[in-house]
């Protein structure tokens, strides 16, 4: 660890108030000429919200678009399984609700830890999404007006919330998946579906194009371009259990980090509060339960610590609404961090409910009560209907039971204002970038996030840089590109050739474990240390012991995984370095060392308002770089939900 | 997850296939004893990581969000897609409705038009074609009015959102008898028919996506209704009857000759 | 007009021509039931049906070409579709379990194939011994001298369930073949399909058992 380095990192922020710094920003930046957009090439990493949101409109704009994705088709990145909503400033409810206010609130929500340009920028475009994803035929809930309807959601004390019942990532991604359809039937995007990036290729300075694996044949497969796009997901599947889909991973993100783009904050990880809690050792992943039944829920544990009893046979007076009496002004609604922590506190003081006592009551009684059955189940009916597959309980007899669990990383790859890395050429979309959560994602802002980055920011941006290119016809069979294409090659079949005894998930499975307890919801020295030590155990077993069934020239699904387990192993120990770093508490990041006498997060702005941004050097500690955060339109304070 | 329940044991007989022009076959696996809240796919993770022990070739299978919304996962179970449940995913499909001792017949989702890649993983590739056929509203970015110019009456929307739940599993297509994909086109068609934003391209994107599902080699609909009772997402045959109103009407209506 | 050929060439033109046919015999054999109902107010009654029937004997041969024209176009295209179904699932399943969506249509929409091959066998039986043959004897007549055999009693009530089955599900799959919908009105299409059938099925039922049963009938 590098002691204090001072910031170095340039975010390009534009110059003027913060209100007109985006459009300024888009008058000035160079243009391609519409004649010459089709001599240029683009490739785009993932088909989620960002991905194809930025696929399809690069594609629109007259590029000529490479899309890349692990399944079998653009249809199912993981943006499908958000619940519930989107957020945007458009006022409709006439609640005071603004620009500004959104901005405030995702600013604050992030706990002072993002760019202040980037998100205000986020606020700004929030209402152009809901436009645009109307005229693609999202169907969003209605009033019976006609008007589209809104719901509130944690962190926020309006109702900005654009929502198509309990599946609103769903919708939003088939919009986008749809306008990328069409631009593949137009001949704009070549569709590479079962494909895996392997590394990023670098040449002079800048990002000429990838490594893929085609997941069907094997075969390893060189792509070039004028530009890449990195629109991957999170890393949230480092710990095994999570929200996320089973096949998100860090790969193309670390290989990038690995070829120069550095990662920030990777030790920003959102615990999401309303998780079905685990059930079984064998459990492959946790399904969350959208925040949006913390509208109508109230969370509650019994008061006396050891009470087993089912729950209603626990009178009103001794059951314990932790988050109502702690928080008054928020109460069930607080941000997902405090959520979180909350209900882990209440389960390490032994007040945890159900068989392994890590979970809480999500109680709907009352609100039936006051709506009506009907109106619960038209608002929430489907989420019932997921829970009761998954526990065999039926939640408008019985509270749901609940826990938090790892759903989304504010940490990735770190970006400019222009969406770039560091590596130039090369830019980073939603969840696969740092830039607009902080230390702590509002709900309903992943979506918003995904969107305004593919839709709005990224065609603009990549403009600017493609017209200021040196002419360069991509060429994907170059000295450089060879090289890498054999580096990948090369681990594929070390990963094969082991020739240990265990199964890959089993090597997962612990890291996953190891990360959970040290660096999960609570962090301290003494843990992060031991982790960092452990990590280095686990990865040197995994290359001893793992067996891998099959060769690598077929569908081979184990070798993916393997190769995915393999990064997530070394990705580890950037994400500890950088939790033992930040010795404060901020947002998800809680830093039992730094807490207030009530236990709730210290931030330590004077040392710690900056993004940490890592670099990779070979056979060296990673190397902090800092970009340092100025608040000019907001006042830091402590967050306070009560 | 209430009340600890007595653990299972099955029989499996599940399709093996190494490629999509191997011949395959039936291969029969004991499991257990699994804890009933166990869902089918991790039972066969836990039987992938036994066959790896074992140093034989894991089941090949797609799966990804194991919530019931990516359409990725899918296979026939004992004569049903994605198993015996209503309205189910095969990741959602729990061992608790199984019984002790049961025997589990697994096999690939079947049809011409989703050709086999690997035991049970098949290429569906054929509904992305179908998708980029019309099945979108053509506005390109930045183009859009203000959301609320254009109201939609609320049952409209529902209504549209209960066709745009689809998942693009396949389900429907591997239990129809005639490997029809009128359901997966039907569900597209009306959600798009139903919203003011899908009336300018209402009669092309019918013509368009008939004509293309017709190209594929789908089968016909015999009106038998297997596809609503597998589709996981309940989504009706009403849509089929509104795929099949909104063709006619653009045949006849449009003005190609 | 290539259009006219490029719509009934799909798939979902097929069907629509399945339907209208279906339709245009289905009702045929309404007004052949009802018709054939007279037998059930005596022998007079019957044979002024008959005889009223055959007074036009131009307008009969031109709806009995018809009708021959909406029944091969029904059969062809069902042949037609059923050889594409087939080609759709080239491999099969090794188990199938049918949920019959739930519906409540019955067993008719899946043997739709075998009851239509059914009833193609017997309208060319019925045809030679009504339409062409037998004709020195009175229609009432040769009705009781063939139905006095009981195997063709047994043929023809197997007919008559073969028709139920067939008109149980073809009676509601034309709407939607036709994209004829409501959620209101769907209910009583479906069930007014299969009352329908039903009723149809025991009219037409009735003359031979009661040829079976009471020998005096018709005479």
């Amino acid at each position: 660890m590098t002691a204090s380095p001072s910031p170095d990192l340039d975010a390009k922020i534009p110059a003027g108030p913060l209100t007109e710094k985006w459009d300024r920003h888009r008058s000035a930046l160079k243009l391609v000429n519409p004649a010459n957009k089709r001599k240029y090439s683009i490739i785009v990493v993932g088909a989620g919200l960002a991905g194809a949101a930025a696929a399809a409109s690069l594609a629109e704009l007259g590029y000529r678009v490479k899309v890349f994705c692990l399944q079998d088709s653009p249809r199912r990145g993981h943006s499908i399984a958000a619940q519930g909503g989107i957020n945007a400033a458009k006022n409709y409810r006439n609640d005071g609700d603004s620009i500004f206010r959104l901005f405030h609130d995702t600013i604050k929500g992030g706990d002072f830890r993002a760019r202040e340009a980037n998100v205000y920028r986020l606020a700004q475009v929030s209402n152009q999404i809901i436009d645009q994803c109307v005229a693609q035929g999202v169907p969003f809930a209605r009033e019976y007006g006609g008007g589209l309807a809104n719901r509130s959601f944690g962190g926020a004390q309006v109702s900005r919330t654009f929502y198509a019942r309990g599946q609103t990532g769903q919708q939003l991604l088939l919009g986008a998946y749809g306008a990328l359809m069409r631009q593949v039937g137009a001949g704009q995007v070549t569709m590479l579906p079962r494909r895996e990036m392997l590394d990023l290729v670098v040449e002079d300075g800048r990002a000429r194009g990838i490594v893929a694996r085609n997941l069907l044949s094997g075969a390893v497969e060189q792509h070039a371009a004028h530009a890449v796009v990195l629109a991957t997901g999170g890393y949230g599947n480092v710990y095994f259990l999570s929200t996320n889909a089973m096949a998100s991973n860090v790969t193309a993100a670390f290989r990038a980090w690995k070829r120069g783009a550095f990662f920030a904050n990777p030790c920003f990880v959102q615990i999401h509060p309303t998780c079905i809690p685990v059930h079984g050792d064998y459990q492959s992943k946790l399904t969350l339960m959208s925040e949006s039944l913390r509208n109508d829920a109230r969370v509650w544990v019994p008061r006396r610590p050891g009470d087993h009893r089912p729950p209603a046979r626990i009178p009103e007076t001794e059951r314990h609404y932790f988050l109502e009496e702690k928080y008054p002004a928020f109460g069930n609604l607080v941000p997902r961090d405090v959520a979180s922590r909350n209900a882990k506190e209440q389960c390490d003081q032994g007040k945890g409910v159900g068989e392994t006592g890590r979970a809480v009551y999500l109680d709907f009684s009352e609100a039936t009560e006051r709506e009506g059955k009907a109106t619960i189940l038209q608002k929430y009916g489907n989420l019932f209907q997921m829970y009761e597959k998954i526990t065999a309980v039926d939640p408008v007899r019985q509270p749901m039971m609940i826990y938090p669990a790892v759903h989304y990383t504010m940490g990735g790859l770190w970006v400019d204002y222009n969406l770039m890395s560091t590596v130039p050429g090369l830019f980073v979309l939603g969840e696969a970038n740092f830039s607009d959560h902080g230390a702590n994602r509002l709900g309903a802002s992943a979506l918003m996030q995904g969107l305004a980055d593919g839709y709005f920011i990224l065609p603009v941006t990549v403009g600017n840089y493609l017209a200021q290119l040196p002419p360069m016809p991509p060429d994907p069979e170059s000295p450089v590109f060879n090289e890498i294409s054999r580096q990948s090659e090369e681990r594929v079949k070390g990963l094969l050739a082991i020739g240990g005894k265990r199964p890959v998930d089993e090597f997962h499975r612990r890291l996953g474990l190891l990360l959970w307890d040290h660096c999960g919801m609570a962090r301290n020295e003494a843990g992060l240390r031991q982790a960092l030590q452990q990590v280095p155990e686990i990865r040197a077993e995994f290359w001893r012991d793992l067996r891998l069934p099959g060769s690598g020239a077929e569908l081979n699904q184990s070798l993916e995984r393997a190769g995915r387990v393999a990064d997530f192993l070394e990705f580890a120990e950037l994400m500890i370095l950088d939790a033992l770093t930040r010795t404060e508490s901020c947002g998800c990041h809680f830093r039992q060392e730094s807490q207030t006498a009530d236990h709730e997060a210290r931030r330590d702005d004077r040392r710690f308002a900056h993004v940490s941004a890592w670099e990779y050097r070979p056979g060296h500690q990673p190397l902090e770089h800092r970009e340092s955060l100025d608040f000019t339109s907001v006042t830091p304070s402590q967050r306070s939900y009560q | 997850m209430s009340t600890a329940k007595a653990p299972i044991r099955l029989t499996l007989k599940i399709w093996r296939q190494t490629g999509p022009d191997a011949p395959g076959a039936f291969r029969e696996y004991p499991v257990g004893p699994l804890s009933p809240d166990m869902s089918l796919l991790e039972m066969l993770d836990v039987l992938n990581e036994e066959l790896t022990r074992q140093g034989e070739e894991p089941v090949a299978f797609d799966h990804d969000c194991r919530e019931g919304i990516c359409g990725m996962c899918g296979a026939v179970v004992n004569g049903r897609a994605h198993g015996p449940q209503p309205a189910t995913t095969l990741c959602q499909l729990h061992l608790r409705h199984f019984k002790d001792g049961d025997v589990v017949v697994i096999e690939p989702f079947r049809a011409g038009a989703f050709p086999p890649v690997r035991d049970l993983v098949v290429d569906r590739g054929a509904f992305d074609v179908l998708i980029a056929a019309g099945g979108y509203v053509s506005v390109n970015t930045g183009g859009a009015p203000e959301a609320n110019t254009l109201p939609v009456p609320r049952a409209a929307a529902e209504k549209a959102l209960d066709a745009a739940e689809c998942i693009g599993c396949g389900a429907c297509v591997a239990a129809c008898p005639n490997a029809a994909a009128m359901l997966f086109v039907g569900a597209k068609v009306s959600h798009l028919a139903l919203l003011p934003q899908g009336e300018p391209e209402r009669a092309r994107r019918a013509l368009n996506m008939v004509r293309k599902m017709d190209q594929l080699r789908f089968g016909n609909c015999g009106n038998e209704q297997e596809c609503q009772a597998a589709c996981p997402k309940g989504i009706k045959i009403d849509n089929i009857a509104r795929l099949n109103r909104e063709f006619l009407r653009a045949a006849i209506k449009s003005e190609e000759t | 007009m290539a259009w006219v050929a490029r719509t009934i060439n799909s798939s979902i033109g097929k069907k629509a021509v399945m339907a209208v046919s279906g339709l245009l015999l289905g009702l045929f054999v309404l007004v052949h039931m009802l018709g054939n109902s007279t037998a059930l107010a005596g022998r007079d009654a019957f044979l002024a049906y008959a005889a009223a029937l055959h007074a036009h004997d131009r307008l009969l041969l031109v709806f009995e070409l018809l009708l021959l024209v909406f029944f091969l176009v029904h059969v062809t295209l069902a042949l037609l579709l059923t050889l594409a179904n087939r080609a759709a699932r080239p491999v099969p399943y090794a188990v199938t379990g049918r949920a019959g969506g739930g519906a409540g249509i019955g067993p008719g929409s899946r043997t739709m194939l075998y009851s239509g091959l059914f009833l193609l066998v017997f309208l060319v039986v019925h045809l030679v011994q009504f339409k062409f043959g037998g004709r020195e004897l009175p229609v009432a007549d040769l009705l009781r001298q063939v139905l006095a055999q009981p195997l063709f009693t047994i043929f023809y009530l197997a007919a008559v369930l073969a028709l139920t089955l067939h008109l149980s599900h073809g009676f509601w799959s034309l709407w939607q073949s036709l994209g004829v919908e409501h959620p209101k009105y769907n209910p009583l299409l479906q069930r007014g399909a299969v009352a329908l059938a039903v009723l149809t099925g025991l009219l037409f039922s009735l003359v031979p058992l009661a040829i079976l049963f009471f020998p005096d009938f018709l005479r």
